[in-house]
């Protein structure tokens, strides 16, 4: 997401009060990043978690 | 407040969702093995796939895949289609055997290449719950590629309530969350109560 400046407008996670809810907080703060950004541009970045792990 | 430009798109009515991601190689791995078994039967995509398809930031070391039962014959058709697109089972070479592992209700396990993962966990449904996900499966359709996985009340009422790990239980939110306002609770609630009958059988 650009801002009017044309910067990358940071969004802020906030943190769990435990491990599991820091967790829920995570996927809930990704969940928001893939529907505000087109597939193309989360996909790649799910590409680098997993091509990391997994060999073509 | 960013805005929002969800791509995927979900339509109920068609059970389709239209995704344009760029595939990661565990995707590249499942829709290899799909686009082989769909030659010879039905088949469905199941749990933690499911959700890392659909944009889940984890990693998993196999994808698990329902097929219709099927004749001997068939699976040996499938199983020698497999081996020749690079494909070896980790639990025999024998398709005979295979076959009668299948048949006892257990599952095999195919990887491609040298290494055992990740690797597509097949099996034949168990019951008539597990039979339902035929009837209900959603395609996901990309540019050039489909596949079929569970629908995703099923996917987060399994995850939930049959399998229930901390993990399982991300899978479903990550879901749930994707998808808020197109998942049928009802229908989730019904399945609940199916998943908890079958529990009290096994």
């Amino acid at each position: 997401m650009k801002s009017e400046n044309n910067k990358e407008k940071k969004v802020f996670m906030k943190p769990g009060k435990n491990n599991k809810e820091d967790r829920e907080n995570f996927i809930k703060y990704w969940v928001n990043y893939i529907k505000t950004h087109s597939d193309k541009e989360w996909s790649s970045q799910q590409k680098v978690l997993i091509d990391s792990q997994i060999r073509e | 407040m960013e805005s929002l430009i969800f791509e995927m798109e979900y339509n109920k009515n068609k059970k389709e969702i239209i995704l344009d991601k760029e595939l990661n190689n565990l995707d590249k791995f499942a829709f290899d093995f799909f686009n082989i078994a769909v030659k010879y039967v039905d088949c469905v995509i199941i749990s933690g796939y499911v959700s890392i398809l659909l944009g889940r930031s984890r990693i998993t070391e196999d994808v698990d895949i329902f097929i219709k039962k099927i004749p001997k014959e068939t699976f040996e058709l499938f199983y020698n289609d497999l081996v020749s697109n690079g494909f070896w089972c980790i639990n025999s070479d024998n398709p005979e055997t295979l076959f009668d592992y299948l048949k006892d209700g257990l599952a095999i396990r195919f990887a491609h290449g040298k290494i055992p993962m990740p690797n597509m966990e097949v099996k034949f449904p168990k019951d008539k719950l597990d039979e339902d996900a035929f009837e209900d499966a959603i395609a996901v359709k990309l540019p050039e590629r489909e596949i079929k996985i569970s629908s995703l009340e099923r996917h987060i009422a399994f995850k939930k309530y049959f399998l229930g790990s901390e993990k399982d239980d991300e899978d479903a939110l990550h879901i749930e969350e994707l998808f808020k306002k197109d998942i049928d609770y009802g229908k989730i609630k019904k399945l609940q109560k199916l998943i908890k009958l079958r529990k009290n059988e096994i």
